[in-house]
């Protein structure tokens, strides 16, 4: 649970950073996905880009939970 | 920081061991003591002014709109006669470096005044904690009601309570999300059941966040989560106010009598009774000197102040003091002068630069922004009468609330001239794009790229005008 933690709540603050800057330089209505403009609302681009920001901060975090055990030191 | 050494607890001690666990292993559950008090009497008038503004400011209307609304959708941000674009994140930018400042300022002042009075997770913790003695009652009921096994009035108590926070969760996430949709459209779909499937995620989201931090995570998440609870410590210094216990006066603690002289018996003012500890919302004993995990909220000042008046002893054997003070046997009047030292005048200093520059900054915008774009697909084409032209685009981004008039012209080359519409009406806080073609004699400057500036100024509001640079190419 601890790990789960150190993994889901920072990333959902950087998250948050990520979701900020990005959507204050990029119009989510000029946004293009898989080459065709994106038809969504822009709610749901905001929340959709947020939780992906968050899933990618979220894999960082989990990457460096992982680098943190050491080669030699029993498995947790 | 210099911390006294953690005292071996005296024999007949009620004090709750100190036990460092981690974020949701075996966790001591804490039932905070209620407390009355000047500083609980504090911390409820910030609640009642914070609450306020949160829950009251997103009904406040502002020339015919919502006076604060962050509108994702439409990409403006209005606060009262401001309005915001993407492209004064310069602004946001600067409203965080004054709130960090000014965190650095208050904290070097008197540490966690913010973490103790005005952070939201302090705030909902009071409000929610205030249901639950509602419905549970005080600390003793509450343990005593956790022990006991599952009846109808224990179920009862403990559903009542979660229905009142979870109805105030989500009056808290619908508030929070009608600060970035209008809130009486958001009322409306809410009332009519329909609301966006986004918006209901995020109503329930932020609800249950509100629920699970102030019902149930409460102190860990200063203790665990918050980085602030781990940095606040560098911008403490020794005449930094904060929650002390005065051991000096306080030692050697222990059960007396009223009546007895305890002063006779070798014992200090420290009747160790534990209600410090009980009231501490996360758990610490104060007289162990102070610790990370201390938010700054004074309960413990209310709670010995009060056992104090009743052993007839002088008040303030927990009390807002500095380190300083401690040592040197300062008053009140030495603590006070020492507010004013290097650290707080330069934070001060900086602080009031910035405010007074973002003021004079916001004062002094044009309610006008224009970007120029050059037309990349003729770069410059001869017309009639031998002219060369160039097209241009214009955004004119009127960012009054007021339908407006703008009149270009442009300067910079013998000659030039704008050959398209020279009048360009813009709504109120919204974007028009213009075709701009402008001809010049084809002697009028050197071949290749010539600087040129366009000039907008709104029509019967001369003072605001913007000229912006752009160039001119010739063949």
């Amino acid at each position: 649970m601890q790990k789960l933690i150190w993994i889901l709540w920072p990333s959902f603050v950087m998250a948050g950073i990520a979701e900020a800057v990005f959507f204050t330089l990029v119009d989510p209505q000029e946004l293009y996905l898989f080459g065709e403009p994106v038809h969504m609302t822009p709610l749901a681009t905001y929340s959709i880009g947020f939780f992906a920001f968050w899933a990618l901060c979220a894999a960082s975090s989990a990457f460096s939970c992982f680098l943190q055990r050491s080669a030699g030191a029993p498995r947790v | 920081m210099v911390q006294p050494a953690p005292r071996p607890e005296s024999a007949g001690a009620k004090v709750i061991p100190i036990k460092e666990t981690s974020l949701y292993e075996a966790q001591r559950k804490i039932y905070a003591r209620s407390v009355s008090g000047t500083f609980a009497n504090w911390r409820w008038a910030m609640v009642w002014i914070t609450q306020a503004i949160f829950y009251g400011l997103c009904w406040l209307p502002w020339n015919g709109r919502q006076a604060v609304l962050f509108d994702l959708v439409e990409r403006k941000f209005y606060i009262f006669g401001l309005v915001f674009w993407p492209q004064d994140v310069f602004y946001l930018a600067v409203l965080l470096i004054i709130s960090a400042l000014a965190l650095f300022l208050f904290t070097a002042v008197a540490g966690r005044l913010f973490c103790g009075y005005a952070c939201p997770q302090t705030v909902y913790t009071e409000i929610f904690m205030w249901v639950e003695k509602l419905f549970e009652g005080d600390r003793a009921a509450r343990m005593k009601l956790d022990a006991a096994p599952l009846t109808g009035n224990k179920l009862a108590r403990k559903g009542a309570k979660h229905a009142v926070w979870i109805v105030i969760g989500l009056w808290t996430g619908f508030t929070f999300v009608g600060y970035f949709t209008p809130i009486k459209t958001l009322a409306g779909s809410v009332l009519s059941w329909q609301l966006g499937p986004w918006e209901t995620f995020w109503i329930c989201f932020y609800g249950f966040a509100t629920w699970g931090n102030a019902g149930f995570m409460r102190e860990q998440v200063c203790k665990y989560m918050c980085p602030y609870a781990r940095f606040q410590g560098v911008m403490f210094d020794p005449d930094t106010l904060i929650v002390t216990y005065d051991a000096e006066r306080g030692e050697p603690r222990g059960a007396r009598a009223k009546k007895a002289d305890h002063k006779a018996a070798g014992k200090g003012d420290c009747v160790d009774c534990g209600i410090c500890v009980q009231v501490c919302p996360t758990g610490i004993d104060i007289r162990n000197g102070l610790q990370y995990e201390c938010i700054g909220c004074s309960a413990c000042i209310d709670a010995c102040d009060q056992v104090m008046d009743k052993m007839a002893y002088p008040r303030g054997l927990i009390r807002y003091s500095t380190e300083h003070a401690l040592a040197e046997r300062w008053g009140r009047g030495q603590i006070l002068a020492h507010i004013l030292r290097p650290r707080t005048l330069v934070y001060g200093a900086i602080l009031s630069a910035i405010v007074a520059a973002a003021a004079a900054g916001l004062a002094l915008r044009q309610p006008l922004k224009v970007d120029v774009i050059r037309d990349r697909t003729t770069l410059a084409r001869e017309v009639e009468g031998g002219l060369v032209e160039n097209v241009y685009r214009l955004q004119i981004m009127n960012l009054a609330e007021a339908p407006r008039r703008f009149a270009l012209a442009v300067t910079g080359l013998p000659g030039v001239r704008i050959a398209s519409e020279q009048i360009v009406e813009v709504a109120p806080a919204a974007t028009q794009a213009v075709a701009v073609r402008v001809r010049v004699e084809p002697d009028a400057g050197k071949r290749g790229s010539n600087p040129i500036h366009f000039e907008v100024r709104a029509i019967n509001h001369d003072e605001v005008f913007v000229r912006e640079k752009a160039s001119f190419l010739l063949p």
